[in-house]
């Protein structure tokens, strides 16, 4: 979706600021926030491209002014309403009704066992159709869902630099689909992305879906 | 229930969470986290569990033990190269975020910087919590279009003639940078040089320029 999420390449943002940044929190109503999130996606398959579109669906001025974690727990929470985990006369009165039974609760063990196991996103799909060092062109044009070819990298021209095998398709992810296709990366020169960085050495490599790409 | 993945009725739950909690963050959480306790959503010693996670075991010390492995063992940075994964599984530092690694190498000619313009995606297994400018608008708009300008902020400057490798984290992918092992070093062991690797040179924003030789003897 064309969301202020889509943050690549937009203009006018000032200098990073540094502050707290050996801090693994910035508070404790930060941490927890960030475990709240965690725990109560933890046991629920949501796929990860849903949560990263509820996320973006926040409206555009909280996004843009909230703290990260306190924008995935209200991620969390509106995931848990959609999905009739919880209430939203529940949230309002602060509450709770009848607790819910299943799933359980994540617990320490289901905890480690996530923090010890990568997930994989990789699946069996179609063979890829793009071989590396080909030219390929992005799509010019997004779709109102979740997709994961940023603005800032449309309708321009780039080269493939590997193949990553089938992964998990996002923009289907976030329907409830679970699909494979192959993933490239692909680097684009910064001067064909930007006007003004014409010339640059400079490259910007991005992963990207087979559906994304055409021969360029 | 299964979600509805119908992105205008989850916009509609964000507009009325907006109207009903604290506008203040602390307040939010709190309200928020008793009434998930209370329903049997989470379970309050899984919460504690997460967050320590994070500030005693995980952290970018993982990431700083691989890098001067790299440095100090070529046959771990050819594997290193090839699956990161599986290299940093070979530590027991196999988690969140690092299944589909991959470690990408500065030289003379070619200074790697890391972003996802689209979340916030890291490395976490490897580096730990996202420091804050990684998570900002600032950082997420600027590093795709004036890389040399926010390094410059971090005290980082590229050769006009070398080139700067942003690597936008679109997928699954995640990225770690190797950075230049610092002249001077050639008399430490893995351990010392773990030492002076900083989280922010395995993103790309610290050059490592700052290492001083004779700091370390």
């Amino acid at each position: 979706m064309d969301g202020v999420h889509d943050l690549g390449g937009k203009q006018g943002f000032g200098p990073v600021d540094r502050a707290h940044e050996d801090e693994p929190y910035h508070g404790e109503a930060d941490a927890r926030a960030y475990a709240l999130t965690v725990s109560l996606r933890g046991e629920r398959a949501y796929p990860v491209d849903w949560f990263r579109h509820v996320r973006e669906t926040i409206d555009p001025i909280d996004y843009l002014s909230r703290p990260y974690f306190d924008q995935w727990l209200q991620t969390a929470v509106a995931m848990a309403i959609d999905a009739g985990d919880l209430s939203m006369v529940e949230v309002a009165t602060g509450e709770a009704g009848d607790p819910v039974r299943t799933p359980a609760p994540m617990d320490i063990a289901a905890v480690r066992t996530m923090l010890t196991n990568p997930a994989n996103f990789e699946r069996e799909g179609a063979a890829p159709a793009f071989a590396v060092g080909a030219k390929v062109r992005t799509a010019s044009h997004g779709h109102s869902g979740h997709t994961r070819l940023p603005a800032y990298a449309r309708g321009a021209t780039g080269t493939v630099i590997a193949y990553r095998g089938a992964h998990l398709m996002p923009d289907d992810g976030a329907r409830g689909i679970e699909r494979a296709e192959p993933l490239y990366t692909v680097a684009f020169a910064r001067g064909d992305l930007f006007p003004e960085a014409a010339g640059s050495p400079d490259v910007i490599n991005l992963d990207l879906w087979e559906s994304y790409l055409a021969i360029g | 229930m299964e979600p509805s993945y119908d992105s205008d009725k989850v916009a509609e739950i964000h507009r009325h969470l907006h109207s009903h909690l604290p506008p203040e963050p602390a307040l939010r959480v709190k309200a928020l986290e008793s009434l998930l306790v209370e329903k049997g959503l989470v379970d309050p010693v899984a919460l504690d569990t997460w967050i320590e996670a994070y500030t005693e075991e995980i952290g970018p010390k993982r990431g700083a033990m691989v890098v001067a492995r790299a440095w100090t063992d070529d046959g771990f940075r050819a594997r290193l190269l090839a699956d990161a994964g599986a290299a940093v599984a070979e530590m027991g530092f196999a988690g969140q975020a690092s299944g589909h690694l991959k470690a990408v190498e500065n030289t003379d000619t070619i200074h790697n910087l890391v972003v996802c313009t689209l979340c916030s995606c890291y490395p976490f297994a490897i580096l730990g919590m996202a420091p804050a400018w990684y998570k900002a608008n600032e950082y997420r708009a600027r590093s795709v279009r004036d890389p040399r300008e926010v390094l410059a902020e971090f005290g980082v400057t590229v050769a006009p003639d070398a080139a700067v490798q942003v690597w936008d984290s679109t997928a699954e992918l995640r990225y770690m940078v190797i950075p230049q092992r610092p002249a001077g070093t050639e008399g430490l062991d893995e351990a010392a040089l773990a030492a002076l690797v900083t989280r922010n040179s395995m993103i790309g924003t610290d050059d490592l320029k700052g290492f001083d030789p004779k700091g370390a003897a």
